[in-house]
């Protein structure tokens, strides 16, 4: 019995070392693979790409009942919450519903593509279902019944005189 | 090895500190309408992650949109998948990995559709994530070899993000904080800008240099966690580290990355996490001090820490060399010469390692190597013999010294709960007393009156009375004889009037030079006479100075042989104290009570009786070698009565051996094993 522990040992400590070799390995294909990861697999980059001046700054405006929501009254996640949805959607028009990384995946694994490209696509009434649907989750973050919304895209660069709007573009505009 | 109740316990607190972490976040999810089901989203995204792309594969994201009820079914999973959990570790029944898998299992399928849906981020949570593998195993090898994986993935996420940051060359960029700030604060800083976070983002904006700076402290605080890739040393300094970074990107970014800070755990545990780890070999370099390797970890290992009173050690060190399987003693130079009055500390106590404060050593570095000692020799208890200088950063240190067992010895009662703010010492002492009183509970005293009100001021600590010495008893008592001549009374202890009633002596030995019947008596003042205080006590004393009386001072510190020596060829000794006095910090003490004198200390080397004015309390066990007085002249009586009687002299003296019998080791065993703990 006695002889046998050294070798249960070291098999299990060869386990412990493969293993933390293969979790090594895999965060550092996903390192490199810079764009992608495969949760739990992440970068941790924390604003490491080095930025160049940008050309314009979008911002959206959001227009609840004639009142415009500022940033400053609401909790960092609440305000999160109002703006995140609509720079969403704004990337899943303009990506024709994220066109380009179908494609991607269809060119790398076009087997599996084809018996599952059904579940890849947004329902095609998103573009008409979205106003309605971020009235309604406004009220609830708002706590109040809102009846009419613009949102507005606005673009404004930044120069040494500070910030300058170059264009304001009604993008959401309903009444209910 | 980590002993079962470390085990139990670090997991216990993972248990509460996880899920109270857990549940909080899910709370503020739902203060923030950020729930699925207050969402009910109505497009899912697409955001690059593999795992998230084999959900959307499934069609589940598809489906759930389809079946809005799925949202509030996938919440209430996310709330109710640890209870089993929890009930299972709650009530320690026979473990599965079940709960765990599926609690996993769970977690991650949610946040991967809370990203998909409203594009939470993952990084916060990651390490949420890897911590609950603790929960899929039941042996404790295991749950320390994953809070291990947990402490080195919490360094990864700091580290290579200061990777990052230097192989995209960003923080060779001079404005890129500038820009960073401009376009993650667009919507704030282009709406109405008054607030004065909004102000100090434009003004950052505005002064690249100086957003900068702020982006290279923060990649150097990134990359100070190298460090903790070859050492455990700095841990807690990482944890706090953390803590400033957390604080920091929520002032200057504006996200609250507070979830991160779960990942500090396995830093703060020290116990498992460490006995696994491998050491990295001592710095601590003082050259009296030769480090050993970590004992195995069911090895009891003593420090004992002592600033000025050494006479009080030679107890402790008896009963810690019985009881320890190591004692080191942490001390300064003068005390260590003079620790033994016969022969050397190393041969009285040959098991004890003697770590010394050289004269050139500053204070606040011995104490640094004393914590440094502590933490890299694996040492499981501290007493503090006493604490008398730097006293916060001493406090501050032992607050993060992690688990040792910390008892105290209290010299003065009243001082150790004294609050007083009217200078930087004071405040620092005090505030210092108030975490010492928080984080101490085992304390040592001298006096069993001392005991009493401690334990009323401290009612759930232990607190136990040892003797500063054990009596050797290797002087046996004198047979009776002639009366001796000279008869020798010595007064041990600094000549300072504050503390003790010299007038009363000068009277008693006036009466003595007038007297023609009364033998010689030479009186010995033991305690050093060369101080400012003491020359016009000694001027007093030699005015008396006659054939019939002799004075014997000493000038300078007394060597231990000295004083030892003077005491044992002595045959009374006088302690006139002032009852009530002013401790070292102005706090009313009285002696007996709230404070003990060195007479205690004293008395144990020989066993000749000693005077103490009335009101000193005496414990039984000194009450055949002390006896008090009421005035000068019973004071007188009772020399008079041990001169002129040496049958009854010897007899007590006899008496006196006997008494202190019971100061032995074997005695005051039981009273060290509470003040120690297991």
């Amino acid at each position: 019995m006695r002889a046998d522990r050294k070798p249960l040992k070291s098999s299990a400590q060869s386990g412990v070392i493969a293993f933390a070799a293969i979790i090594i390995a895999l965060q550092v294909a996903v390192d490199l693979a810079h764009s992608v990861t495969a949760f739990p697999f992440v970068h941790y980059g924390m604003f490491s790409e080095s930025f160049s001046a940008p050309d314009s700054l979008l911002r959206y405006s959001v227009v609840a009942d004639g009142r415009e929501l500022r940033a400053a009254d609401f909790r960092i996640y609440r305000w999160d919450m109002i703006q995140q949805p609509l720079a969403a959607f704004d990337k899943q028009q303009a990506t024709k519903d994220f066109a380009f990384d179908k494609a991607k995946f269809s060119g790398t694994l076009p087997a599996i593509y084809s018996a599952v490209s059904p579940n890849l696509d947004n329902s095609p009434t998103v573009a008409a279902d979205f106003p309605d649907w971020y009235r309604g989750y406004l009220s609830r973050l708002t706590g109040r019944h809102i009846t009419s919304l613009r949102i507005y895209r606005l673009h404004y660069r930044y120069g040494d005189s500070g910030f300058v709007l170059l264009s304001k573009n009604p993008w959401i505009g309903r009444q209910w | 090895m980590v002993s079962p109740i470390d085990y139990t316990r670090d997991r216990n607190r993972l248990l509460l500190v996880y899920f109270l972490f857990y549940y909080a976040v899910l709370i503020g999810w739902f203060a923030d309408d950020r729930l699925l089901f207050q969402y009910r989203p109505v497009f899912f995204n697409y955001n690059r992650d593999l795992s998230e792309l084999t959900l959307i594969a499934l069609g589940i994201p598809r489906w759930m949109i389809a079946h809005p009820g799925s949202f509030a079914a996938a919440d209430s999973l996310a709330f109710i998948l640890p209870l089993p959990l929890i009930w299972r570790e709650l009530r320690g029944k026979r473990f599965s990995p079940w709960p765990g898998i599926v609690f996993i299992a769970g977690m991650a399928g949610y946040l991967l559709l809370a990203d998909i849906f409203w594009q939470v981020h993952h990084e916060p949570f990651l390490v949420f994530f890897l911590l609950a593998f603790v929960w899929t195993t039941g042996r404790a090898d295991r749950f320390y070899l994953i809070l291990k994986g947990c402490r080195l993935y919490f360094l990864y996420i700091f580290i290579s993000a200061a990777v990052w940051k230097l192989a995209r060359g960003a923080v060779f960029n001079s404005h890129e904080m500038s820009r960073i700030l401009l376009l993650h604060h667009t919507d704030l800083l282009t709406a109405d800008c008054r607030s004065i976070t909004c102000r100090t983002y434009v003004w950052l904006i505005a002064r690249p240099a100086a957003s900068q700076a702020l982006y290279l402290a923060g990649t150097l605080v990134e990359a100070v966690f190298l460090i903790g890739l070859f050492t455990r040393r700095w841990d807690r300094w990482l944890i706090g580290l953390a803590v400033l970074f957390v604080i920091a990107d929520l002032l200057v970014m504006r996200i609250p990355y507070w979830t991160i800070l779960i990942g500090a755990y396995p830093l703060w545990l020290r116990t498992g996490v460490q006995s696994q780890s491998i050491l990295s070999p001592s710095t601590l370099s003082p050259s009296t001090l030769s480090p050993s390797a970590p004992p195995p970890s069911n090895e009891k290992r003593i420090v004992l820490y002592e600033t000025t009173h050494h006479e009080n050690l030679p107890a402790l060190l008896d009963l810690s060399e019985a009881e320890f399987n190591q004692v080191i003693v942490f001390l300064k130079e003068l005390s260590f010469h003079n620790l033994a009055g016969e022969g050397s500390p190393e041969q009285r106590w040959p098991q004890t390692e003697f770590i010394i404060q050289t004269a050139g050593c500053p204070n606040r570095r011995f104490v640094r190597q004393l914590f440094s000692y502590i933490r890299r020799h694996g040492v499981t208890h501290l007493h503090c013999c006493t604490l008398d200088n730097n006293l916060l950063i001493f406090t501050l240190r032992l607050a993060i010294a992690g688990r040792i067992h910390v008892s105290l010895t209290v010299h003065e009662v009243n001082l150790f709960f004294v609050r007083s703010w009217r200078s930087l010492r004071d405040g620092t002492e005090t505030l210092a007393k108030l975490i010492l009183r928080y984080k101490i509970r085992h304390y040592h005293v001298f006096l069993p009156a001392m005991a009493d009100q401690l334990r009323k001021r401290l009612p759930r600590s232990t607190v136990v009375v040892l003797p500063s010495r054990f009596y050797s008893g290797h002087r046996p008592p004198l047979t009776a004889g002639a009366p001796a001549s000279p008869f020798r009374i010595v007064i041990p202890g600094s000549i300072d009037p504050g503390r003790r009633n010299y007038a009363e002596v000068l009277r008693c030995l006036r009466t003595v030079s007038s007297s023609p019947s009364v033998p010689f008596i030479e009186l010995i003042l033991l305690g050093d006479g060369a101080t400012v205080v003491a020359a016009p006590i000694i001027a007093e004393f030699r005015s008396i100075d006659s054939a019939r009386i002799s004075i014997r001072t000493f000038s300078g510190y007394i060597p231990e042989t000295t004083y030892e020596q003077e005491l044992t060829r002595s045959h009374l000794i006088w302690s006139p104290l002032h009852l009530d006095k002013h401790g070292s910090r102005n706090s009313r003490e009285t002696y007996g009570r709230s404070t003990a004198s060195g007479l205690t200390a004293d008395i144990l080397l020989n066993n000749i009786p000693a005077l103490v004015p009335a009101g000193f309390i005496i414990p039984e066990p000194f009450r055949a070698a002390i006896s008090p007085y009421r005035s000068t002249e019973e004071a007188w009586s009772l020399i008079l009565g041990f001169i002129d009687e040496p049958a009854g002299y010897a007899m007590t003296r006899a008496t006196i051996h006997q008494a202190f019998s019971y100061f032995s080791r074997e005695n005051f065993t039981g009273a060290f094993i509470q003040l120690t703990g297991p």
